[in-house]
């Protein structure tokens, strides 16, 4: 590298590196990709000179300042130009269309005029959390990614945990069995002597009784039964909030989405106890011009016992949608794994705007299947010929489908440990304990399945970005208002600490500086002989 | 300054490498969004904006980094920056050993205090963990980046406050400390706000018996009440206005105090001398086209009057900003003397 290339790379993984003088065209300016932002070197003049011309307006009209500041949605900062010019033209347009915001939050959507003396700390929110938090216990922080730092009291304990579960992974993936065996020993009598109620204690356990599984009884399964795991979500629901931004954020996108359509059809991957629907049923009760006809169509595994719990389901939200005065209908379709269902199935109406929402299911298709070709190229295809309007994608923000077991394992170890620290703020009884089983039950999945029983294959948003594009599918970026709403939501509902941010058109939930989970949205890219997508027209019911 | 403005935009231009350009007017631009006219601050819009980057124990260019939580209490995170061992055989299962020691040789912790007029940025930030990453390639240092609270929410005295305890924190990590005397080498550093921090956070290792080998300041940002020639000069001219100057510091200080508030300006009115007091040797880097270098000049000269070992680095062309990008010779000048100040023990 010469003498203007250090530090090109710095640190960022989601830059793509050039040398500044004398790169290719098309190549990113590498400079700026250090700073965050992605700019063609052959851009450059060109946003130079709508920035001069930016300036220029901001100078001459400060009133429209403040519009844009406060009405303004501001879409992947990172892509220069395309804000900058999305900026210029809210200023050559006056009177921006704004979208409804949910229901529940509408408030909030006025609470930058309300407030606020600066030393409101309810409302505005840093980052990394600049308020107090109330610890009541002295807890070893934890951090992303690495060793984990301990109290005092602990501090040899734990850090030579941390050494022996990292050997002993080590030792598996060598195939030194004998070795392993003995440090799961040592381990064990090493955990007897830590604070196993909180902090390295406890997740170190986990990681302990997943490794035995894996050594001793592979074939024991991990997963309970469809009631328990559903009792075990509710609870992690519950208890932080990872599925309420998840919820939120994809609802907050489909309404956009479904702005001006008559006729909308939501797609479940996951239905549960279609925790999130109320809040999309409201919020499109009061969409201004009234609701459209919607229907939902959940996905979910078959009951054992004979009930039929998704259509169960299906009449709890028909009841809520008539209470709101919204046209509702109800399909259940129970399938064991998504690429069992075909797109028949779902009945997709040839007038309607289509969401299909996907929350923390994608990666369970990643896994190896001889008989059936990719599972996830499958459904990603069968979901691409329904055309949808809207994709909201939601996945763990972990690298844990990596090929080598170590490098699995030890991301698993920072991922859940940060994951485990956020929880500790959680006071509520008996959510806490059972949100607890709930992320005990991946830490098994992961450490100690392989195959196709190692469902939770969770990989990170760039990984994602690759394959959701190379299926045909390109980006609905989630703008500055999502991540203000989100925000805000945490504050309300959450211990600090929490933090969403923005990454590329993205956004994502973690805690301290660690992102956690991320949500997106797409859209398939027309095919060239697609049909004009549905508009405000009649529906055949 | 409406007028003037096509005529001030086009000499930026001139002076400063156009990409550079581009990374402080996008700045320039975003803030303006950001600053409320009451006084208020669009924190939700400012994070959404910022450009962040996780840590990564994975070296990337010799340089690995981590997070750690200084005070849980005020969640006050930093990010650690440390050379990557050069010996692979020095890392246990393949995994970085975040805390091993530092060498018999002196190793110099650089705590790092990141820009933004006392209400921008983080540590987290991607400019400034680039300029942090460099920092340790190019001193040989671990540099501690502090994520100190910000205003308006946080007022004066907040960031000093996280200051000092990110400064005690690192003062009593036994696996920071190196040398023969096995002790932490500590060096405070900051650009604008942050130079501003390091200056007061000294002040207060000072009067603790903390001993702080040297203070680098990089545009520090300092005032007072009345307007400097270079002020009324420079005005608008080069990405900064006396108008937003205000706004932050009427953001960061007391309700009702003003700019001779002595956090502001330390050797004002209101401030007091430093003669015959502790405090370390000074490494001041002032831009000849920073609209506030009369004060950061004032200061200089109030440490020299006080006796205290200071060193300007005058730069007459540079701007704010310059030390972000490594495209420019100021850049590389200020990093050959950054290197030479911590590298030279006394």
């Amino acid at each position: 590298m010469g003498p203007y290339d250090y530090g090109i790379s710095a640190g960022s993984s989601s830059s793509s590196s050039s040398s500044c003088a004398g790169g290719k065209p098309t190549e990113l300016d590498g400079l700026l990709a250090g700073a965050g932002y992605k700019v063609r070197s052959s851009d450059l003049h060109q946003v130079a000179q709508r920035l001069e011309k930016l300036e220029t307006f901001m100078v001459n009209a400060p009133t429209e300042i403040s519009q844009l500041a406060s009405e303004a949605v501001h879409y992947n900062p990172s892509d220069l130009a395309s804000w900058v010019d999305s900026m210029l033209s809210e200023i050559n347009q006056p009177f921006p269309v704004s979208s409804s915001d949910l229901s529940d939050f509408s408030d909030f959507h006025y609470m930058d005029d309300l407030v606020t003396p600066p030393l409101q700390h309810e409302v505005l929110t840093d980052a990394w959390a600049d308020q107090s938090a109330q610890q009541q216990q002295p807890q070893p922080p934890l951090q992303q990614q690495q060793l984990t730092v301990v109290a005092a009291i602990e501090e040899d304990s734990g850090i030579k945990l941390v050494h022996l579960l990292l050997t002993c992974a080590e030792s598996i993936q060598r195939g030194d069995l004998a070795l392993a065996g003995t440090l799961l020993e040592k381990m064990r009598a090493l955990l007897s002597r830590v604070n196993t109620g909180c902090g390295i204690g406890k997740v170190a356990g986990y990681f302990i009784d997943a490794l035995s599984r894996r050594l001793f009884s592979p074939q024991a399964v991990c997963a309970g039964s469809v009631l328990e795991n559903e009792i075990l979500y509710h609870h992690f629901y519950e208890a932080c909030p990872y599925l309420k931004f998840a919820h939120f954020t994809a609802n907050q996108a489909i309404l956009e989405a479904f702005d001006g359509h008559d006729c909308v059809h939501v797609v479940d991957f996951n239905l549960m106890h279609g925790l999130q629907w109320p809040a999309l049923i409201q919020a499109l009760a009061l969409r201004p011009g009234g609701p459209p006809l919607l229907r939902l169509t959940g996905i979910g595994p078959p009951s054992p016992d004979g009930r039929d719990s998704l259509r169960e389901i299906g009449l709890k939200l028909a009841e809520l949608a008539r209470s709101v005065n919204v046209r509702f209908a109800f399909r259940g379709v129970a399938a064991s794994r998504l690429d069992d269902v075909k797109p028949w199935m779902l009945q997709v109406g040839p007038r309607e705007a289509v969401a299909i929402n996907s929350i923390m299911q994608l990666h369970k298709l990643l896994g190896p299947d001889p008989n059936r070709g990719s599972p996830i190229d499958s459904v990603l295809g069968w979901v691409r010929s329904l055309n949808p309007k809207i994709i909201t994608v939601v996945e763990q923000e972990a690298n844990h489908n990596q090929p080598e077991f170590l490098d699995r394992f030890t991301e698993a170890l920072y991922y859940y440990s940060t994951m485990f620290d956020s929880l500790e703020s959680c006071t509520l009884q008996p959510e806490k304990a059972v949100a607890e089983m709930y992320i005990q039950r991946e830490i098994c999945n992961v450490v100690s399945c392989e195959g196709s029983a190692r469902v939770e294959r969770h990989e990170p948003l760039a990984k994602w970005r690759a394959r959701l594009g190379g299926a045909g599918f390109r980006p609905l970026h989630l703008g500055s208002n999502a991540f203000k709403q989100a925000s805000m939501l945490l504050t309300l509902f959450s211990a600090e600490g929490y933090c969403v941010e923005e990454n590329q058109g993205c956004l994502t939930l973690g805690w301290h500086s660690r992102p956690l989970i991320a949500a997106s949205a797409w859209q398939a890219v027309p095919l060239p002989d697609t049909n004009s997508l549905p508009t405000i027209n009649d529906c055949v019911l | 300054m409406a007028g003037g403005n096509e005529i001030t935009v086009n000499e930026a231009k001139m002076v400063v490498p156009l990409n550079t350009w581009i990374l402080i007017s996008n700045f320039k631009v975003a803030y303006n969004l950001l600053r409320r006219p009451d006084g208020t601050f669009n924190r939700h819009l400012a994070e959404f904006l910022d450009r962040k980057v996780t840590a990564n124990t994975t070296p990337v260019d010799g340089v690995f980094s981590f997070d750690v939580i200084v005070d849980r209490a005020t969640s006050l995170l930093s990010r650690i920056y440390r050379p990557a061992p050069a010996d692979e055989a020095q890392t246990q299962a393949g995994v970085m050993e975040l805390e091993r020691p530092l060498s018999t040789e002196v190793v110099p912790v650089i705590i790092f205090f990141h820009g933004g007029s006392f209400a921008h940025s983080s540590a987290n930030s991607a400019i400034y963990d680039t300029l942090c990453r460099r920092l340790v390639g190019i001193c040989n240092a671990v540099v501690v980046s502090v994520n100190y609270r910000r205003s308006p929410e946080n007022r004066y005295p907040c960031a000093y406050e996280d200051g000092w305890a990110a400064l005690k924190w690192v003062n009593s990590r036994p696996w920071l400390q190196s040398g023969k005397e096995s002790k932490v080498h500590i060096y405070l550093a900051g650009d604008s706000s942050g130079g501003n921090i390091a200056h007061h956070v000294a002040l207060k290792a000072g009067e603790s018996g903390i001993q702080v080998m040297g203070n680098i300041l990089l545009n520090p940002m300092f005032g007072g009440q009345e307007r400097t020639e270079s002020e009324k000069r420079l005005d608008g001219k080069y990405f900064v206005t006396i108008q937003d100057r205000d706004w932050y510091w009427r953001a960061f200080l007391p309700a009702g105090a003003d700019r001779d508030h002595p956090a502001c300006n330390p050797f004002g009115p209101n401030g007091k001398s430093l003669k015959g007091v502790e405090f370390p040797k000074s490494l001041v880097v002032v831009a000849g086209l920073d609209l506030v270098q009369d004060w950061q000049l004032a200061y200089v000269e109030g440490l020299k009057k006080a006796g205290q070992d200071v060193n300007l680095i005058y730069l007459e062309q540079a701007t704010i900003g310059f030390y972000l990008l490594p495209n420019n010779n100021h850049f590389y000048t200020v990093m050959e003397e950054i290197k030479r100040f911590v590298n030279s023990n006394c």
